[in-house]
């Protein structure tokens, strides 16, 4: 026989633990769908984990970040910057700030420290006009580091606001700059031109055309001079964007959508000022941002962690796309002064091994709209 | 009987004490409510917003039986569909430029689902559309809802385009952001760049009537509730202006389809209270709850039609900046997805 007293403590405890650990139980099943992404800094390395060469920068929530022997070192604030881009000598870099209303392109050391600001897009003090201030965005220095290319909206016509690919001199201003890609009313109306990269040859670029039904795709185009109108390097249907040039100017990875909500990654030659046959060589992830490693040991790039979600940091060794050549078949080598030794006996051979992409982070969330950057 | 006791205090002192089969089933039945409790006081406040949201009346109008402007329509209907449902899904600016419900459906898309064969078909109407009102007269479609209301809009919509609607699902600014937000974000391969240096800077403002400057890049990314809101708004920039704005807003729905369906039953509370009192519909609490699990069967791309009424469908010229339907071409088409 137990107490009435004693009964009624016991089940009041009960019940007050049982309660909670229902709701505590219920909340513990949520999905992890809305959960905030980690600042990389909080991340600590995992040991024995992959690891990337030399230095990579990227952004999340408006900062810059390096990657470095796995380690991620924030740069900057988070204070808008993005896009960062090295100098062809990978001594300082370039990077976008970008505020409310406008965005301006800034010199950084590879710490993050500003050294400058190259243009002033910000409407005038007493300017009411929203329309007054100006975009700068994907600044590029060619190779001889004297001229920066940059995706900047000027001209504008009332409502049209279009980027169009810019040259200002490096020690220069926006108002010294010549346009490069033209817009015209064929093509206006679409976001314009953006992601220049400098070549030998003249500038890859993408470009945002207008098709028949009025549905807007884009296309890789090149160009060689300021003021002409270019060609296009890859078709309507391909959608491809997010241009990657290897280090040694041979091969472009590219972003493709073919029309639809995809984003495979694609390969493919380079001749100079054309492209050569496409090859995917990711089909099953929603890629972003392709980066060739200064060493050609891989292709780095963003993608949500399947299905979607925050873009993580992946990593796609090049024995995936360029396999490596089989090793040759042993001939039989005559015995001197003797019969011809057995030929050894042809066997298949193994299927080369599936190269998958490695996944760097996990619970990150890197602005897939930000190109990166990749240092020796 | 020992010394100094007797019997009615041992009974009294049995009369303390339960036996252990009772106080099993004592034990049994508290487990049990405690857990009804704790899964009632998690879902409770869900289950509030949800009866507040669904269900909601919708004030009849003589015009809801449909009665198309135009009926020789050369497309022959297509047989019945088992269990299809149509649902007019309406997007709202509610700033505080509009007093109370009269607001301006910036976005009017007609969604037919059919389980039967897995497949959804999306009509954007636009929303300078001139044509005959249920609330009488002729105006801009996106003026129905604030003459009228939800009704007014729905009767609209089904006279003019000859449709049955089943119920409508309204959602304001504010709610679009939260609903996204709380599904955390959404990915998607922006069209293009989506500049515009005049988008209106009325949402956690006191001033309604201001501009901002927006910049969404093209390429694939993930997008948050705020910019996800600037694609799907803005139209200064874009040649098409409604048309394109159709076309990004049927493609962010689609994204957030593929988002939700990743959630769980536990999410709900959290998804509620995010979107209380940003969103209503005329769908009954019960329905929807049919209704949730088919969202995760329309997987394949091919099925899932979308339709923007652009040229040749609708030209320029009618009163106000609106747009003249071509009806004997609309309907057809209408006819064909919408039997």
């Amino acid at each position: 026989m137990i107490p009435r007293f004693l009964l009624g403590l016991f089940l009041a405890l009960v019940m007050v633990f049982t309660g909670t650990s229902t709701y505590l139980f219920i909340s513990s099943r949520q999905s992890r769908i809305a959960v905030a992404p980690l600042k990389p800094t909080a991340v600590a390395p995992t040991p024995h984990a992959f690891v990337l060469p030399g230095t990579l920068y990227l952004e999340q929530s408006g900062a810059l970040y390096s990657l470095i022997a796995g380690r991620f070192h924030q740069l900057t604030p988070e204070e808008g910057w993005t896009q960062p881009s090295l100098f062809p000598d990978m001594k300082d870099m370039l990077a976008v700030k970008r505020s409310g209303f406008y965005s301006n392109v800034f010199v950084l050391n590879r710490f993050g420290h500003a050294l400058g600001a190259l243009t002033n897009n910000a409407a005038g003090k007493y300017s009411y006009d929203t329309g007054d201030n100006h975009w700068a965005f994907y600044p590029r220095l060619s190779l001889n580091e004297a001229t920066v290319f940059l995706s900047y909206d000027s001209p504008k016509f009332g409502y049209e606001v279009d980027l169009s690919i810019w040259q200002m001199p490096y020690n220069g201003s926006i108002r010294q700059g010549r346009i490069w890609t033209d817009i015209n009313d064929a093509t206006g109306y679409t976001g314009g031109d953006v992601e220049p990269i400098p070549v030998p040859s003249g500038i890859l670029f993408t470009k945002y055309v207008r098709q028949p039904d009025g549905s807007i795709f884009s296309q890789l185009w090149f160009t060689n001079s300021a003021g002409s109108y270019g060609r296009p390097l890859t078709g309507a249907n391909e959608a491809c964007a997010d241009p990657s040039m290897s280090p040694d100017f041979h091969y472009v990875a590219m972003v493709c959508s073919y029309t639809k909500q995809l984003a495979y990654l694609v390969i493919a030659p380079w001749y100079g000022s054309s492209l050569g046959p496409r090859s995917v060589i990711i089909s099953n992830q929603f890629v972003a941002q392709p980066i060739w490693a200064p060493d050609s040991s891989g292709i780095a790039f963003l993608a949500p962690t399947a299905p979607d979600g925050p873009f993580q940091l992946w990593f796609l060794p090049s024995q995936a796309y360029f396999p490596p050549a089989p090793s040759p078949v042993p001939t039989p080598t005559p015995l001197p002064g003797g019969p011809v030794a057995p030929s050894p006996s042809p066997s298949p051979a193994p299927p080369p091994p599936v190269i998958k992409p490695i996944q760097l982070t996990t619970d990150l969330g890197f602005d897939a709209s930000s190109p990166l950057a990749w240092a020796p | 009987v020992p010394l100094g006791s007797t019997p009615g205090r041992r009974a009294r002192a049995s009369r303390r004490r339960l036996s252990p089969i009772r106080s099993i089933v004592l034990t049994a039945v508290a487990i049990t409510l405690s857990v009804v409790a704790g899964g009632l006081s998690y879902f409770l406040p869900a289950a509030y917003t949800a009866v507040q949201a669904t269900g909601q009346v919708v004030s009849p109008f003589p015009s809801l039986s449909p009665t198309p402007l135009a009926t020789n329509s050369p497309t022959p209907p297509a047989p019945a569909q088992v269990g299809a449902f149509t649902i007019l899904l309406l997007g709202s600016d509610d700033d505080s430029k509009f007093q109370g419900d009269h607001v301006l459906t910036q976005s009017m898309i007609l969604v037919r689902i059919v389980p039967s064969t897995h497949s959804v078909t999306m009509l954007s109407i636009p929303r300078d559309l001139w044509a005959p009102l249920a609330t009488g007269g002729s105006g801009k479609m996106d003026w129905a809802y604030s003459y009228g209301g939800p009704g007014a809009a729905m009767a609209s919509v089904a006279q003019d385009f000859g449709v049955h609607i089943d119920g409508y699902i309204w959602v304001g600014l504010l709610g679009l952001i939260r609903l996204i937000d709380a599904i955390g974000g959404i990915d998607i391969v922006t069209t293009n760049p989506v500049l515009d240096d005049y988008y209106p800077l009325d949402i956690n403002t006191n001033s309604p009537y201001g501009y901002a400057r927006i910049a969404v890049l093209g390429g694939p990314q993930h997008l948050d509730g705020t910019h996800a809101l600037q694609y799907v708004r803005s139209r200064h920039n874009d040649i098409q202006s409604d048309f394109g704005r159709s076309r990004r807003q049927q493609q962010v729905l689609l994204a957030i389809r593929q988002k939700a369906k990743q959630l769980t039953a536990a999410d709900l509370p959290a998804l509620a209270a995010a979107i209380g009192g940003e969103l209503k519909t005329s769908i009954s609490l019960s329905r929807v709850a049919e209704l949730l699990p088919l969202a995760s069967s329309f997987d394949n791309p091919d099925a899932i039609h979308q339709i923007v009424l652009a040229s040749p469908y609708t030209r320029g010229g009618a009163p106000s900046g609106s747009l003249y339907g071509n009806w004997g071409l609309i309907l057809p088409l209408v006819h064909q997805y919408f039997p």
